[in-house]
């Protein structure tokens, strides 16, 4: 297993946002994290990016263990976050917040080559790479989040709702791209409240509510259940629509 | 009205004198814009610079250049022994500008403790020479104040612009855990940064030795017009710390040459006032 | 009322001192130390209490200088006669400063100091350059002194002390007043105090103009005492760096505390006299300042009082029972009707419809960004709707500052509790019961803030400040806050996240209760389950708009409603 998380308990002060949460993913996989809002879904994938430390459980990485690890050097082992809400540095260009992505010393080295791959996958941010990245649309903005993980060159990508506020058919593209990417190799945590676009394109998934992992699966045995619906409708008789 | 010759010297001093304020404000503008610390002891520790370049220049009969070289490197490790205090205390923004107050207030008392509250005047031959640019006087000193204050600016522009570091204090500062999660080490570079704002305290002071005379008092003249330039400057921002310098420098200048120089500290307050009432979301 | 009694007796006692026949040197040196008492407490009074440090204390003392020079020395006016008009200058003065900055939500924190600060030096180039001064000074050496007593030092001694106990005294029934309440409400959460009742804006005019009046007597006093008035002396940064240093050392937030500092600092500062002994006192204060600012950030009055008398004192638990029900106002109807609002390009909330009636729990429910903390605010009057009406029964809320919707009986919780930090449980709670709809006595307001707390199960941790509480405690706690201002309105954002199953639970059964004394409740919640056992009704935003609403099985059954929680297939 490339990640494993066992029995992560995770709290922001004595706020408790995961209370048991036990995941693995394999190299090569897109395994997707799904559960309502309030879930705990970001805290979970922040915790493993590095930016919260867990209260209880164990959390390792290529068998390395997180846990030992320096908030900022947990981008080294390979592991990239396109967080919730895209998080650029907004009074920064483009091509700065790209740069902030290979700021480890390995991914600088080849940083002419993996920008030429963003380019790739997002031609406009060529055309706009000086403009400061606030200014962009909602849709650039997280071509940039993504591009800016993706020059850290990661072995595991962690996306944190990258649909979230986007028009139908910028989502379209913008799991197009999961898919280029994945297909190049990288290895996906997606955690998406878009439960079918996620289960389109997950190989795995897990599902989240109130803190705790309630069900796991391949898509079409979860698509079976009624627990997704309950945790996100809150209908306990699992009724879809009327 | 004055004449024509008179305004466009007023200009060239105010152009001049708006040089020292850039450089003054600019170690201010980056610690408070990139670390979010007001740092008040900053023009104590230039005043500090100032009487020690004189002391080493007057006593030691050492060069100017000499003494700057000596002091910058000093002042830019105390840069970083106040940042370590800063870091132990998890000094906030406000209590920052307190904290450097009374190191401010015990700075000014060593001054005078060695040097008295007299007037000191460095004498150097340099001090009365000049430049005749057509019918304008253009004072060597001072100009040489001016194009380091330039120089310095465009260089810390340059670094934060274009260097991984810069680019990373510059993110960390609008988002110090993604910075984080990218690998940034804040902490480190925040000292770095703290002793960079130090050692632009001292090359400030190396030209205030040789262009004013000294008093200890002078602290705290500074201090409103230093603040007027960083804000109106942009927190964060060398080069436009640098332009309002300039803006401030012609303004007072100009106002001297038509009215009377005492009425000079209102233009710059009454801009400060006006951005701060007017415009509060860029500080 | 000890301490003010007390007050009255050390003010009593210490003025006959000049009658025992003091020396000179020592009635001078008691007058320094009671003008900073007065100038250091006047101060405390706007940036102390609530927290607007103002590096400006220096112009309002100037205009009380300069008030008294000018109509003294210039237009011969008697000086007792100068020093209400001195106070009244420096009053407008403030006033006026006030009346613009206040309004600015930016211009807090060091941005208020700086600008205060760059307004004491418009003030001075202006009088320095007028023929209030013009730059020599002024001079009052032949203005008369009224003799209180026999020595001039000894009427100088009389009249600072008379000041210092004034302010004094009026700092002690400014912290036990509501306006005092109000004012440390907003030192700690401007907004929040705004929300729960207080008129923030009235109440920093009222302290910036009664500080700044204060200070303009000092000044008055101190331009005679001095009899040579000039601008770089007047309107340096002494002023200004000694008030705050005084009381930041003593204690901004008490009453006593800047007195204390001013004792200290001018008894320190007098023992070292001459030369380079000033020099080296001015750099002991400092030092000790720095070392009071880390070590002991509330200063030194608090510090000693929190030593002597432990915390821990154990409140006797109220017994758990409703608070009358008597007082309960008549039930209401929230409606709000096409309530727009955009921030910057953002288009937050578009065209919002929906009503809450009296005893009914509507759950407002949307994916993340949808609009619903938004709509709070507004409801609240945080923010203003663009557009749209919301109205509480016949009475329009739209256009009304939020304290004054707060009185009319809407009462909220945050997601992330904002307790006042420096406020126990109990005080927290009080200070709702005595801005809000139910408009407490500040004595009476502890009485009803013990029930709420009681009716929350938290009374037992009435003298508690907030960073003891854990969470659970917290939002508890925002809950007896909003139920404490006597809600016809009850906007609840989130306050089931982050709590255990057995917590929810008992956090349920709570707005039950809340539900039954006729209060309308809007209740915001991401957990679906709660919502569907409590709600009424269901209300589904999603990017500004209403989706869906009817009963929470039909509502979240909706096409349109699956398809925003669960998403839509890809087309292609």
């Amino acid at each position: 297993m490339l990640l494993e998380a066992r029995g992560l308990a995770i709290a922001y002060g004595d706020a408790r946002a995961v209370w048991d949460a036990t995941l693995a993913v394999d190299a090569g996989e897109v395994v997707a994290v799904i559960g309502p809002n309030g879930a705990g879904k970001s805290t979970l994938v922040n915790t493993i990016a590095g930016l919260h430390r867990p209260l209880a459980g164990a959390l390792s990485f290529d068998g390395l263990d997180l846990g030992a690890v320096a908030p900022h050097r947990v981008c080294r082992h390979g592991i990239a976050l396109v967080p919730e809400g895209r998080r650029l540095f907004a009074r920064m260009s483009v091509e700065e917040n790209l740069d902030m992505g290979c700021y480890r010393h390995e991914a600088r080295r080849a940083r002419a080559a993996t920008l030429e791959r963003v380019y790739g996958l997002f031609p406009i941010l060529r055309a706009r790479r000086r403009q400061a990245a606030g200014s962009l649309s909602g849709g650039q903005q997280q071509m940039v989040a993504i591009g800016r993980a993706l020059m850290a060159r990661p072995r595991l990508l962690l996306l944190d709702e990258p649909s979230l506020g986007l028009a139908p058919a910028v989502v379209d593209h913008m799991f197009e791209i999961i898919r280029a990417i994945h297909a190049e190799g990288v290895t996906i945590l997606l955690v998406e409240q878009n439960v079918v676009r996620a289960l389109e394109i997950a190989d795995r998934a897990y599902v989240l509510e109130e803190g705790r992992v309630v069900a796991e699966g391949p898509p079409a045995v979860l698509r079976e259940q009624t627990r997704i619906q309950e945790a996100y409708l809150g209908l306990r008789d699992g009724g879809g629509p009327s | 009205m004055p004449s024509l010759t008179l305004l466009g010297q007023a200009v060239v001093s105010g152009l001049l004198a708006g040089g020292l304020y850039g450089l003054l404000a600019l170690g201010l503008s980056l610690s408070w814009g990139l670390l979010r610390l007001v740092n008040l002891s900053h023009f104590a520790l230039a005043l500090l610079g100032a009487y020690l370049t004189y002391q080493l220049g007057h006593v030691a009969h050492l060069a100017p250049w000499t003494a700057a070289a000596l002091i910058v490197p000093v002042f830019f490790v105390v840069g970083m022994a106040l940042h370590a205090v800063f870091a132990r205390f998890r000094v906030t923004e406000f209590t920052s500008l307190l904290v450097t107050f009374g190191l401010a207030v015990i700075l000014e008392s060593v001054i005078q403790w060695f040097w008295t509250a007299d007037y000191r005047r460095y004498e150097t031959p340099w001090a009365s020479a000049s430049t005749r640019v057509g019918p304008l006087f253009v004072p060597t000193l001072e100009l040489l104040a001016c194009l380091t204050a330039a120089t310095l600016a465009l260089a810390t522009w340059a670094w934060l612009r274009f260097t991984y570091v810069g680019k990373a204090l510059r993110a960390a500062a609008e988002d110090p855990a993604m910075a984080g999660a990218f690998g940034v080490n804040h902490r480190a570079h925040a000292f770095v940064l703290s002793g960079i704002s130090a050692a632009y305290a001292g090359v400030a002071g190396a030209f205030i030795a040789l262009i004013s005379t000294l008093a200890p008092a002078q602290i705290w003249v500074w201090l409103g017009t230093v603040f007027a330039v960083a804000i109106i400057g942009g927190l964060g921002h060398p080069v436009g710390a640098l332009l309002a310098g300039f803006l401030i420098g012609v303004s007072e200048s100009v106002t001297m040459a038509v009215a009377a120089p005492a009425w000079a500290p209102l233009v710059s307050f009454s801009i400060l006032i006006a951005l701060l009432v007017l415009r509060p979301e860029r500080v | 009322m000890r301490p003010a009694l007390g007050l009255v007796a050390a003010g009593l006692a210490l003025a006959t001192l000049p009658l025992a026949g003091l020396p000179a040197f020592y009635e001078s040196f008691l007058y320094l130390v009671f003008h900073w008492v007065a100038l250091a407490t006047s101060w405390s009074l706007l940036s102390g209490y609530a927290g607007y440090f103002s590096f400006g204390h220096g112009a309002f003392f100037g205009a009380g200088m300069y008030t008294t020079a000018t109509l003294t020395a210039g237009l011969g006016v008697p000086f007792l006669a100068a020093l209400p008009v001195a106070a009244a200058v420096a009053t407008l003065l403030s006033a006026g400063i006030g009346a613009v900055v206040f309004r600015i939500r930016r211009l807090r924190g060091e941005l208020f100091g700086l600008l205060t600060l760059a307004i004491t030096f418009v003030l001075a180039t202006i009088v320095l350059n007028t023929r209030l001064d013009g730059g020599p000074g002024v001079y009052l050496s032949n203005v008369p002194l009224p003799r209180l007593v026999a020595s001039p030092t000894g009427t100088f001694y009389l009249l600072a002390l008379g000041l210092a106990v004034l302010t004094l005294g009026a700092a002690y029934a400014i912290t036990r007043s509501r306006l005092g309440l109000g004012l440390f409400a907003i030192h700690d959460d401007e907004d929040v105090a705004e929300v729960e009742g207080v008129p923030t804006f009235a109440y920093k005019l009222a302290a910036f103009a009664l500080s700044a009046g204060i200070a303009g007597i000092a000044g008055g006093i101190h331009a005679m005492y001095v009899s040579y008035v000039t601008v770089p002396d007047t309107f340096s940064i002494t002023v200004p760096l000694y008030v705050v240093l005084m009381s930041v050392l003593g204690g901004s937030r008490h009453w006593l505390g800047p007195a204390v500092g001013a004792a200290i600092i001018t008894a320190s500062l007098y023992a070292f006299t001459g030369g380079q002994q000033a020099v080296i006192g001015r750099a002991v204060v400092a030092f000790a300042l720095i070392l009071v600012i880390l070590l002991l950030p509330e200063g030194v009055v608090p510090a000693v009082l929190r030593r002597r008398r432990p915390r821990a004192r154990a409140e006797p638990a109220a017994p758990a029972r409703p608070a009358t029900e008597a007082r309960d106002a008549p039930g209401v109807t929230l409606e709000c009707h096409d309530v727009w609002k955009a921030f910057g390009g953002i288009q937050a909330l578009r065209g919002v419809s929906l009503h809450v009636a009296p005893g009914e729990i509507v759950g407002l429910v949307g994916p993340n960004g949808s609009g619903k903390t938004t709509l709070i605010n507004v409801i609240s009057g945080h923010y203003a709707a663009d557009r749209g009406r919301i109205a509480l029964g016949p009475v329009s809320l739209t256009g009304r500052a939020a304290h004054a919707i707060a009185g009319l009986g809407v009462s909220r919780t945050y997601q992330i509790p904002r307790p006042f930090a420096h406020f126990t449980a109990l005080d927290n709670v009080a200070l709702a019961a005595t801005f809000g709809a139910a408009r407490c006595a500040p004595a009476e307001a502890r009485a009803e803030a013990r029930q709420w707390l009681a009716f929350t199960g938290l009374g037992r941790r009435a003298t508690a400040l907030p960073h003891e509480l854990n969470l659970h405690e917290r939002k508890f706690l925002e809950l007896a806050r909003a139920l404490a201002g006597r809600p016809r309105v009850l906007l609840l954002d989130e306050v089931l996240s982050g709590l255990n199953p057995g917590e929810i639970t008992s956090a349920v059964e709570l707005i039950r209760q809340i539900r039954a004394r006729g209060v309308a409740i809007l209740f915001v919640e991401h957990l679906m389950r709660a919502v569907l056992d409590l709600s009424d009704r269901v209300v589904v935003l999603n990017e500004g708009e209403v989706i869906a609403t009817g009963t929470p099985s039909e509502a979240m059954r909706a096409a349109r409603v699956v398809e925003v929680y669960l998403g839509r297939a890809h087309v292609a």
